[in-house]
C-alpha cells in the first residue's frame, strides 16, 4: 500500500499543456557493423533495462539467425550501466554461448570497469581496449 | 555547515541519470575527486532504480525524492520511495555470477562508506548512502 507523501503525492498540481508532452527517446542506441565475420555493436547512451533489454535481445537473435555468433559490444559511448543493464549483458552472453558463440566487450570506461570488478563480472567477460585485438581474439 | 539539495523525480527510468548529473555539479563545488563521485553516482543510480522499480513499481502517479546533504566531511544521499520496502535484514549476496538480477545492494555497499535502509517519519521507505568525499578522501 503506498505511503502518503507530504503535500499529496498525486499528479503535479500544474500538469504541462498537452502539446508540450515530451517525446520519450530510447536511452540506449545500438548500431551494428561487421568485421571479419564478427558483429560489432556500437552502443551509446545508458544501459539500464526496460526497452533496451528487448532491443539488445532482438539484435542478438537476428545475428544468430544470420549465422553470426561472435559479438563485440563497444561500450565507449555508454555513459553508465546499472545492475539491470549488467543483467542485459549477462543475458546476451548466455544467449550467444548457448549458440556456440561468445560476447566480448570493447573500450569499457573506468567507471563501468569498476562495476565489473566489484560484481566479479570481470571474470566472465573478456574486455579489450583495441578493436583489432578484440576481433583477432575470436580466431 | 550542511547544505541540502532536494530532487523530486517521476518513477520513470529515463530520469535515472538526473541525480548523477546533480551529484557531479554539487561534488565539483566540494572539490571531490572523480573516482569517488563516479562510485557514489553509480550507487545513487542503483538506489533510484530500486526506488522507482521495486518501491513505486514505475507508477505514473508516484515520485521518488533524493536529498543531497553536503558538508565538509562528505555527502549523504537519501532516496525515498512510497513502496512497502523489502527484507533488507535478511538479504545476503548471491554467489551465482550469471544471475541477471540482484546486484544493486552489492554495488551500493561496495561504492559507499556507509549504507542503511529504513523508514522516514512520514512512512516512506528510505535508502541512505554516505560517502566521505573531499580532497584527501579519494585514492585517485
Amino acid at each position: 500500500m503506498p505511503y502518503p507523501v507530504p503535500g499529496g503525492g498525486g499528479p503535479s498540481p500544474d500538469p504541462p499543456p498537452a502539446h508540450t508532452t515530451a517525446r520519450r527517446k530510447r536511452p540506449l542506441k545500438i548500431k551494428e557493423r561487421k568485421r571479419d565475420g564478427v558483429a560489432i555493436l556500437e552502443m551509446s547512451g545508458k544501459l539500464m533495462g526496460g526497452p533496451d533489454a528487448d532491443a539488445f535481445d532482438e539484435t542478438l537473435k537476428t545475428l544468430i539467425h544470420e549465422g553470426c555468433r561472435n559479438v563485440i559490444v563497444n561500450m565507449e559511448k555508454v555513459s553508465w550501466v546499472n545492475s539491470t543493464g549488467l543483467g542485459i549483458l549477462i543475458s546476451g552472453y548466455t544467449t550467444l554461448k548457448k549458440s556456440g558463440g561468445e560476447l566480448k566487450l570493447l573500450k569499457v570506461s573506468d567507471r563501468i570497469e569498476n562495476i565489473f570488478i566489484v560484481s566479479k563480472l570481470y571474470t566472465v567477460f573478456a574486455s579489450f581496449q583495441d578493436e583489432e585485438e578484440a576481433v583477432r581474439s575470436f580466431s | 555547515m550542511s547544505t541540502r539539495v532536494e530532487l523530486r523525480l517521476p518513477s520513470r527510468m529515463e530520469y535515472l541519470g538526473v541525480p548523477d548529473v546533480v551529484l557531479l555539479e554539487v561534488g565539483a563545488e566540494l572539490g571531490c575527486g572523480k573516482r569517488g563521485l563516479e562510485e557514489l553516482g553509480t550507487a545513487i543510480i542503483e538506489a533510484c532504480t530500486n526506488a522507482m522499480e521495486h518501491g513505486n513499481h514505475l507508477a505514473d502517479d508516484l515520485f521518488i525524492e533524493i536529498w543531497f546533504d553536503l558538508d565538509d566531511e562528505g555527502i549523504t544521499i537519501t532516496v525515498l520511495d512510497q513502496g512497502p520496502g523489502f527484507d533488507h535484514v535478511g538479504w545476503r549476496p548471491s554467489d551465482d555470477l550469471m544471475r541477471q538480477r540482484g546486484r544493486g545492494i552489492l554495488i551500493m555497499r561496495e561504492f559507499t562508506d556507509f549504507m542503511e535502509f529504513g523508514r522516514h517519519t512520514d512512512g516512506r521507505f528510505l535508502t541512505r548512502l554516505v560517502k566521505k568525499i573531499g580532497p584527501g578522501a579519494d585514492p585517485e
